[in-house]
């Protein structure tokens, strides 16, 4: 099976410490209001007879296998890559429109307040060139987070895919499912925050109709070019008659 | 007439000028279609991005050499612009822009059916619904050159207008305005396909049609003979000889 880098997540383990965040924060150089990772809380119901008890969710880009953010990208600046199946951002293609940034269920890409084109979580790239594993995994106390290539059962994340496949769940929106490879074991908490995945108006408009009206004008003048080039082609001692062009003017 | 009389029509300037734009608008027309990327959009399919990608080392560098010979091809029309304002821009945007209905919708709808039916099948099929076989007298430029010449233009503008809010998108935008370079990218691909449209007819009139070859050389040579002038552009002609 390809490889295919994700996170196994025990929701039951996290403690909303933050340190996820903050250390995504410093290793990314994420600035400002930006932020590529979370940690969701549903709300407690201190009037419940029994003992309440909070399940906080970390998260981030889930590197879905049907990414949305990737369907709305219209220069194939954002792409699943082939060989870690982590969902990449070629900054220099970007053009900034903001287009996958509305396109994610999660909202887990952000315009970068300093670069002005879209980013997101890509289970930190440089830290993994040098071997290492992404800031939030490192950091985190409780060791919630376990990140790896889920296809193979010699790593730890992929060792307890394996192991509870049955019982994972995926965090998803029911009207649109992305398929994301972020996997929570036991108690994953608030399931109901993703949103419907969504086009832009301007998208979808280019996709319905202007696409298909520019390839029919286009398509018509090239016909109508055809069909010139035809009458030309077979009417080869086509003169015009000499009584065609007006002779009332401009003859000595 | 033993050898044909030649008569002005393009300065250098405008052939230069007509050139370069050609130039720049194939450059700009074959990485733009190669800067869309995505399953359901892809016009030539998606070898086609890829292949021109692979060319110019990797999409950045692919846009990166559109904005460039963009930014190019603009600053030299605005050079064009201000440099010849008075002596050619101002005279060319007033014949394209001027349209005489009644004689030029008559032109249109004639010399269509002329250059598709031929000049033998329409005598023979239109003469008899009561064709006349005069085609309306023209300016300098024709009535199908001045439609042709009015939507480029407008459609440069467009094209112009929403590249320069795509390309601020990297530099001066915040997230509340993207909605902008969203519909930009949809409004820029819309003009790019018009003009398309409209050039490809240019061009077959041009360079491909018996009917206008004087012309097309003239884009050359700066000059026409007097007799294609005086039965493709008599308005013109008439107004040379009174001067």
């Amino acid at each position: 099976m390809a490889k295919q880098l994700g996170m196994v997540i025990d929701a039951g383990l996290c403690i909303d410490c933050k340190g996820c965040m903050a250390a995504c924060k410093v290793a990314n150089e994420v600035p400002g209001d930006n932020w590529r990772n979370w940690i969701k809380s549903g709300d407690m119901d201190l009037r419940a007879q029994k003992r309440g008890r909070m399940v906080f969710q970390p998260g981030n880009c889930m590197q879905c296998d049907k990414p949305t953010c990737v369907s709305a990208c219209p220069t194939g600046a954002t792409y699943k890559s082939k060989s870690d199946g982590v969902v990449v951002i070629d900054r220099g293609l970007c053009i900034g429109c903001g287009q996958c940034i509305k396109a994610c269920p999660y909202g887990a890409r952000y315009r970068n307040d300093k670069l002005k084109v879209a980013d997101k979580c890509d289970f930190c790239a440089s830290r993994r060139a040098v071997g290492l594993e992404p800031a939030c995994v490192s950091t985190c106390p409780t060791k919630a987070r376990v990140f790896g290539d889920l296809n193979d059962p010699a790593n730890p994340a992929g060792k307890l895919m394996a192991a509870n496949k049955a019982k994972a769940t995926q965090v998803v929106n029911a009207q649109s499912n992305t398929d994301p490879n972020l996997y929570y074991l036991g108690e994953a908490g608030l399931k109901s925050w993703p949103v419907k995945a969504q086009m832009p108006g301007a998208f979808e408009f280019w996709k319905n109709l202007a696409d298909p009206a520019v390839k029919v004008v286009v398509g018509l003048s090239g016909l109508g070019v055809l069909a010139m080039l035809g009458k030309q082609l077979m009417l080869k001692n086509d003169a015009p008659p000499p009584e065609e062009h007006g002779e009332e003017g401009g003859h000595e | 007439m033993s050898s044909p009389k030649m008569i002005f029509r393009h300065t250098r300037a405008g052939i230069f000028i007509h050139w370069f734009n050609a130039a720049c608008w194939f450059f700009l027309l074959f990485t733009g279609l190669a800067l869309i990327q995505n399953p359901e959009l892809n016009p030539l399919g998606a070898g086609y991005p890829n292949a021109v990608r692979a060319v110019f080392g990797g999409g950045a560098n692919l846009l990166v050499a559109h904005w460039l010979v963009a930014l190019i091809w603009l600053a030299v029309w605005v050079g064009y612009f201000f440099w010849g304002l008075s002596r050619f821009v101002a005279p060319f945007l007033h014949d394209t822009f001027t349209l005489e209905p009644n004689r030029d919708i008559q032109w249109m709808i004639k010399k269509n059916l002329q250059m598709i039916l031929g000049y033998k099948m329409m005598a023979k099929l239109v003469k008899p619904l009561g064709y006349d076989g005069q085609m309306p007298p023209q300016e300098y430029y024709n009535a199908g050159q001045k439609v042709a010449a009015q939507g480029i233009i407008i459609g440069a503008l467009v094209l112009v207008g929403t590249g320069f809010i795509m390309l601020f998108s990297k530099y001066f935008f915040t997230a509340a305005d993207v909605w902008l370079v969203q519909w930009s990218i949809t409004v820029h691909f819309i003009a790019a396909g018009v003009t398309t449209a409209l050039l490809m007819v240019h061009i077959y009139m041009a360079a491909i049609s018996k009917d206008e070859r004087p012309a097309f050389i003239s884009m050359f040579t700066g000059t026409v003979p007097a007799e294609y002038a005086k039965h493709h552009h008599q308005l013109w002609y008439e107004e040379l000889e009174e001067k």
